[in-house]
């Protein structure tokens, strides 16, 4: 087998080569509710970072792998620099459930790809837009275990359409990063 | 480290050589957790979603960018040696003298008019890529005392699944400044750092205009799981 090519950090000038056109609103072939995710990421001082990328994957609104558009535009993923106050805001949809390996529903969830300055490689997680009680059963919430909190969306009072997730390199309230 | 993997291929988050890390690196575990099934589906990049001139970054400006041009070539491969058909690949690098035309850039080197530093491809049938650019410099960026980057260029890959996803960096054979590199020098293993240097090949170069270089591009298998899962 051959060996792989390793990762290496985006660097701080990433936005020379990575920028999309509207590349923070997700495009679908089908509608679904609108949906607002936005948050910020800190650093383990507790600092903004405002040299990250994140990226997002996730099901369409029926749960299924968004399927190829006719535009010239990717359908189903995202990608957002933060800003100098380390916010980054994706538009998106309400992801569909998908079925997991034992048949059973999984609560929805949106896929976290994180690049920054300092990663020498990128971290991934997974974010849920549901209320803890849904989430319960779902294999990365049960891995998680007391950490879970770190990987609930909370939805805004006055705006239900917009969840708020930040992200937390390190320190107290780390973000449960996994594997995979 | 992923299941597949003999040796360890990717960093580690937490290299205090290079000093951005020491703050952004996670101190737990990473989890590990059953693969949910969107991982091993991915984007598909529409073939409009580039156009043909993105592959090359010396017809950008008005005029040609100063540096040595160079003409890259490859092929994208998973861990099987299947090749990674129809897959975005994103570029971006300084100029000549070592300077990214980007605001927050500070070098002292100046700025080239007709060079931007970025493109895009996606790979053919076999999972082939060609760019025309001109080579990088060096350039300084405050890590330590003499820290200079060697000369690379950035990567971007998706693969064909959201677990192949890769960012990495390209660097040229010979460098001086290779030894002395902690982003280079964070990938533990010597035949893993080998895979992030081209080779001259001149067989696809353009006699008297440009240097070919080769770099081929190994992502993980489409069916690795994390380890104990
Ligand atoms: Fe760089």
């Amino acid at each position: 087998m051959a060996i792989r090519t390793p990762s290496q950090t985006i660097g701080p000038f990433f936005h020379v080569g990575l920028k999309w056109e509207a590349g923070e609103k997700v495009a679908f072939e089908s509608p679904g509710g609108r949906v607002i995710l936005t948050g910020r990421v800190h650093d383990g001082a507790g600092n903004p970072s405002a040299d990250a990328l994140i990226e997002t994957w996730q099901a369409g609104p029926d749960g299924r792998a968004p399927v190829p558009g006719s535009a010239a535009r990717v359908t189903g993923y995202s990608r957002a620099a933060t800003d100098a106050d380390g916010r980054y805001t994706i538009e998106t949809v309400m992801p569909g459930a998908c079925t997991g390996a034992d048949g059973k529903k999984l609560p929805p969830q949106i896929h976290v790809t994180i690049f920054a300055r300092g990663l020498l490689k990128a971290l991934r997680t997974r974010v849920f837009l549901a209320e803890p009680a849904a989430i319960k059963g779902d294999p990365l919430a049960r891995a998680a275990g007391p950490r879970v909190g770190t990987l609930i969306a909370l939805r805004d009072a006055k705006d239900s359409g917009t969840w708020r997730w930040d992200v937390r390199f390190q320190g107290k309230d780390e973000t449960a990063f996994i594997e995979i | 480290m992923s299941a597949r993997d003999r040796i360890d291929i990717d960093p580690p988050y937490d290299y205090p050589a290079y000093k951005s890390t020491i703050l952004r690196s996670p101190k737990q575990p990473l989890l590990r957790v059953a693969p949910h099934p969107m991982e091993a589906t991915g984007p598909v990049f529409p073939r409009k979603f580039v156009t043909d001139s993105e592959a090359d970054l010396t017809t950008w400006g008005k005029g040609a960018p100063l540096g040595e041009k160079m003409i890259l070539t490859g092929r994208v491969t998973d861990e099987d040696g299947a090749p990674v058909r129809n897959s975005l690949l994103e570029l971006w690098q300084c100029n000549s003298s070592g300077r990214y035309a980007h605001p927050v850039d500070q070098h002292d080197a100046p700025l080239d008019p007709n060079f931007l530093g970025q493109g895009k491809v996606l790979t053919g049938d076999k999972g082939e890529y060609r760019f025309v650019t001109i080579k990088p410099g060096a350039y300084p960026w405050k890590n330590h005392p003499w820290a200079w980057r060697p000369a690379h260029i950035h990567l971007s890959l998706f693969g064909n699944a959201y677990s192949q996803r890769l960012v990495t960096q390209l660097f040229f054979p010979g460098d001086p400044l290779l030894p002395i590199d902690p982003i280079f020098n964070s990938v533990p293993d010597e035949s893993a750092r080998q895979r992030m240097v081209c080779e001259l090949d001149l067989e696809h170069g353009i006699e008297e205009v440009a240097l070919g270089y080769r770099f081929d591009i190994v992502l993980r298998g489409v069916k690795s799981t994390p380890m104990g899962v």
